[in-house]
């Protein structure tokens, strides 16, 4: 044990005091959030030029309500309250009148417009859009003349159609109204949509018995499970990867040989798998602190999950355990770090597809696939403790079934890993294969 | 008690024998040649006494006791790596830790002095040269001094200067107590360290005892001469089996039984003669004639080479 603790102690400082540590602390959180960074460089300096949209409207009627339905949302939404700023680009929509003959020719004609930017989109409504019902659900084939087209080149994810959306039903309800001869004074409340409000449940104070009030939800609190997830992995990645190449550069130098006439390669292994958690968990500890201070600074302090904290840091030791384990195992294996970066992805696999896969599985957390994808023990860490951070969470006894699965698998694959390890640090100037490793895992 | 056991160890590497039902006693407190051409099995052999290998068969003891990294044992090995981002002595003071389970402040300080490393105590090992960092690493292995210290090729690449150094040390700890195994290619500095010498070759060991008790088993057909035209001339001469030319001087292998006086009769006769001694064959000698391309093979003729070593002195083993 006291072997353990020199050998972590000595990977631990000369990790501590290396630029790459201090350096990763604070790029980390940036790579990984750079997603979140993007969007709020986004909001803030948005894309406000003006969006011009042709309307072709085979109705007749629809064209001059859509139109005023769009510049109701221009003017409410289209600058900030409270500073005037522009935050929304201009919608424009200008009616084009429907040339007699093939249709096609003038939709040609139009999307040239758009091709040369005279133009950002345009509306074609059909001929019997007002009197048509609705479509039963699931109808894949909707007669274009019972329909709305929108014509566009826009690649991705394109806001404009998503902002037309609402003008343009509301413009088609106004003037099936106007049909039916409700006053047009009368359209605005009439269309008013209810604002939905996202609220957390109900409870009973187990010791007072007073009931609890629900509570707004904010989009932080909605964001919770998903930054725990992340930074869990981000955690894991951040030790996972340089251990794999150091391993395998201090193999390349040599170094290991002569340590291990003082201790055994458990112990060596052990102890840098103990620096990298002890490693991980200052770093964690540095971003609880400030993401306590970043929530206290909003006054959200409130939504802060410390009672996930202790099941985080379980969980982060427990997965620390086996990627590194399974890095020093791969890194021993290799000739060289630039060969360790080649199987960096069996070590990274287990911390990368629960990332991949978190779409389903905050779509649907207490489904089928998310509970049994939670519960095999490689991808537990990262997974449960998303679901149990979730609204609602999950049934107690699922947190345990899957720890007890997560710690007989940490001390099979630290096992295997200690086998692998010590066969791979002497095998010198070649790369073993999987099938050579899972050889020494098996034979020792 | 004996420093080291082995019993009929043998270790394989994909089906090829490294080493081959080798048996070898070292008692305490000596001085231990290993020799053999590379790939014989020496590093295997000292890698399973040090406990980083296994044998697949036969047994290993170390002072009476299976090798564990309790063993107490020193060990350079032959592939030189240390932390190259570690300051001399932070490195010095975790390997000492590691083997010795305390700090050992003085001790290091001490061999920083004797190997004239203090000056550079505090300097990181990538800055320094390639013959300081293998001092350094003898020190690694030496603090705190070990009951056995095993040494793969501890002079290779060092200065003259730093190589007598590192030879007297080692001769220092044995002085105190330390026994040592020391593997290398110099035959010379071997047969001047050594008080015994174990050669493998091929996996199998081929020699084994003090250095005296290996040259009487090969005989008296070694003849060290200085004559005018000494290689030409002898080369030529009846009974004459190898000439090796040093250039003033001349080391001849005459035939077993043959007479050395009928040779300097042929030689005096065909050219001027400084000097003729008989002498004992060197180690350097004795390795080529075992592992040198024109080595009648060992391993196939070891009984002869048994029944030869029967009636060589007491302790000579030439299996």
């Amino acid at each position: 044990m006291y072997r353990i603790f020199l050998v972590a102690r000595r990977d631990f400082l000369a990790a501590i005091r290396s630029k790459p540590f201090l350096i990763g602390l604070v790029v980390a959180p940036l790579l990984f959030g750079s997603g979140f960074i993007a969007l709020a460089v986004n909001k803030a300096k948005p894309d406000i030029a003006e969006r011009r949209i042709a309307l072709l409207d085979r109705t007749g009627l629809a064209a001059s309500q859509v139109i005023a339905a769009a510049a109701e949302k221009n003017s409410r939404q289209m600058f900030d309250k409270l500073t005037g700023r522009q935050l929304t680009p201009r919608y424009i929509l200008d009616t084009v009148p429907v040339a007699a003959g093939d249709p096609d020719v003038q939709r040609l004609a139009l999307s040239a417009r758009v091709r040369r930017h005279e133009l950002f989109a345009f509306l074609e409504i059909g001929r019997d859009v007002l009197d048509a019902p609705p479509p039963p659900a699931g109808t894949e084939k909707i007669p274009p003349s019972t329909r709305v087209d929108y014509y566009s080149n826009a690649g991705g994810i394109d806001e404009t159609r998503d902002w037309l959306s609402g003008p343009l039903n509301d413009g088609l309800r106004r003037a099936r109204l106007a049909r039916l001869g409700v006053d047009p004074a009368r359209f605005t409340t009439l269309l008013a949509p209810a604002s939905v409000q996202s609220m957390s449940l109900l409870s009973r104070d187990p010791r007072t018995g007073e009931i609890r009030a629900a509570h707004k939800r904010s989009e932080v609190e909605i964001a919770i499970p998903f930054i725990l997830m992340m930074m869990l992995a981000m955690m894991v990645l951040m030790s996972a990867g340089p251990m794999l190449g150091a391993v395998a550069d201090d193999k390349q130098q040599r170094v290991f040989e002569m340590l291990l006439a003082s201790t055994s390669p458990f112990e060596l292994m052990m102890g840098k798998v103990a620096a990298a958690v002890a490693l991980t968990l200052v770093g964690s500890v540095f971003y609880w602190v400030a993401a306590v201070f970043a929530l206290q600074s909003f006054a959200m302090l409130g939504l802060a999950p410390w009672g996930l904290l202790p099941w985080f840091f379980i969980y982060l030791v427990a997965d620390m355990l086996v990627v590194c384990s399974l890095g020093i195992a791969v890194g021993s294996a290799c000739a060289s770090p630039n060969d360790a970066q080649h199987l960096a992805m069996i070590v990274m696999g287990p911390t990368l597809i629960p990332l991949l896969l978190l779409m389903p599985i905050m779509q649907a957390p207490q489904g089928a696939f998310a509970t049994v994808f939670s519960l095999l023990p490689p991808f537990t860490p990262l997974v449960m403790i998303m679901r149990q951070a979730l609204p609602g969470g999950v049934p107690a006894w699922q947190p345990w079934a899957g720890l007890t699965g997560v710690l007989v698998w940490t001390a099979a694959v630290t096992w295997a890993a200690a086998r692998i390890f010590r066969i791979g640090i002497l095998v010198q100037g070649k790369t073993a294969k999987l099938s050579e490793m899972l050889q020494w895992a098996i034979r020792g | 008690m004996d420093a080291i056991q082995l019993r009929n160890v043998t270790k394989t590497f994909g089906g090829a024998a490294a080493v081959d039902d080798v048996s070898l006693s070292v008692p305490e407190g000596a001085v231990y040649g290993f020799i053999g051409p590379n790939g014989s099995g020496k590093t295997t052999t000292m890698r399973m006494i040090v406990n980083i290998i296994y044998p697949d068969r036969g047994a290993i003891s170390v002072f009476g006791d299976p090798p564990s990294v309790r063993s107490g044992i020193g060990y350079l090995p032959e592939e030189r790596g240390l932390y190259r981002r570690m300051a001399v002595r932070p490195l010095l003071e975790f390997h000492a830790e590691l083997r010795g389970g305390r700090r050992i402040t003085a001790e290091i300080n001490s061999w920083l002095e004797r190997l004239d490393l203090a000056h550079c105590a505090t300097h990181r090992l990538e800055t320094l040269s390639k013959g300081m960092s293998q001092k350094v690493q003898f020190i690694a292995a030496v603090v705190p001094q070990p009951r056995l210290l095993i040494l793969d090729e501890p002079l290779t690449g060092l200065d003259p200067v730093s190589a007598d150094s590192i030879r007297s040390a080692i001769l220092d700890l044995r002085r105190r107590g330390t026994t040592v195994i020391l593997s290398t290619h110099d035959m010379h500095a071997a047969e001047r360290m050594c008080d015994s010498i174990f050669m493998i070759f091929r996996g199998r060991k081929v020699l084994d005892g003090s250095l005296e008790s290996i040259q009487r088993q090969f005989g008296d057909d070694t003849i060290r001469v200085d004559a005018e035209d000494g290689a030409a001339v002898l080369a030529a001469l009846p009974h004459v089996e190898k000439v090796r030319d040093h250039g003033r001087i001349q080391e001849v292998r005459i035939a077993r039984h043959a007479d050395p006086q009928e040779v300097l009769q042929a030689l005096a006769a065909r050219t001027r003669v400084s000097s003729f001694a008989i002498v004992k064959p060197s180690l350097e000698d004795i390795f080529v004639r075992i592992a040198g391309p024109e080595a009648a093979d060992p391993l196939a003729s070891q009984s002869s080479a048994a029944a030869a070593s029967a009636q060589a002195a007491a302790g000579a083993r030439h299996v």
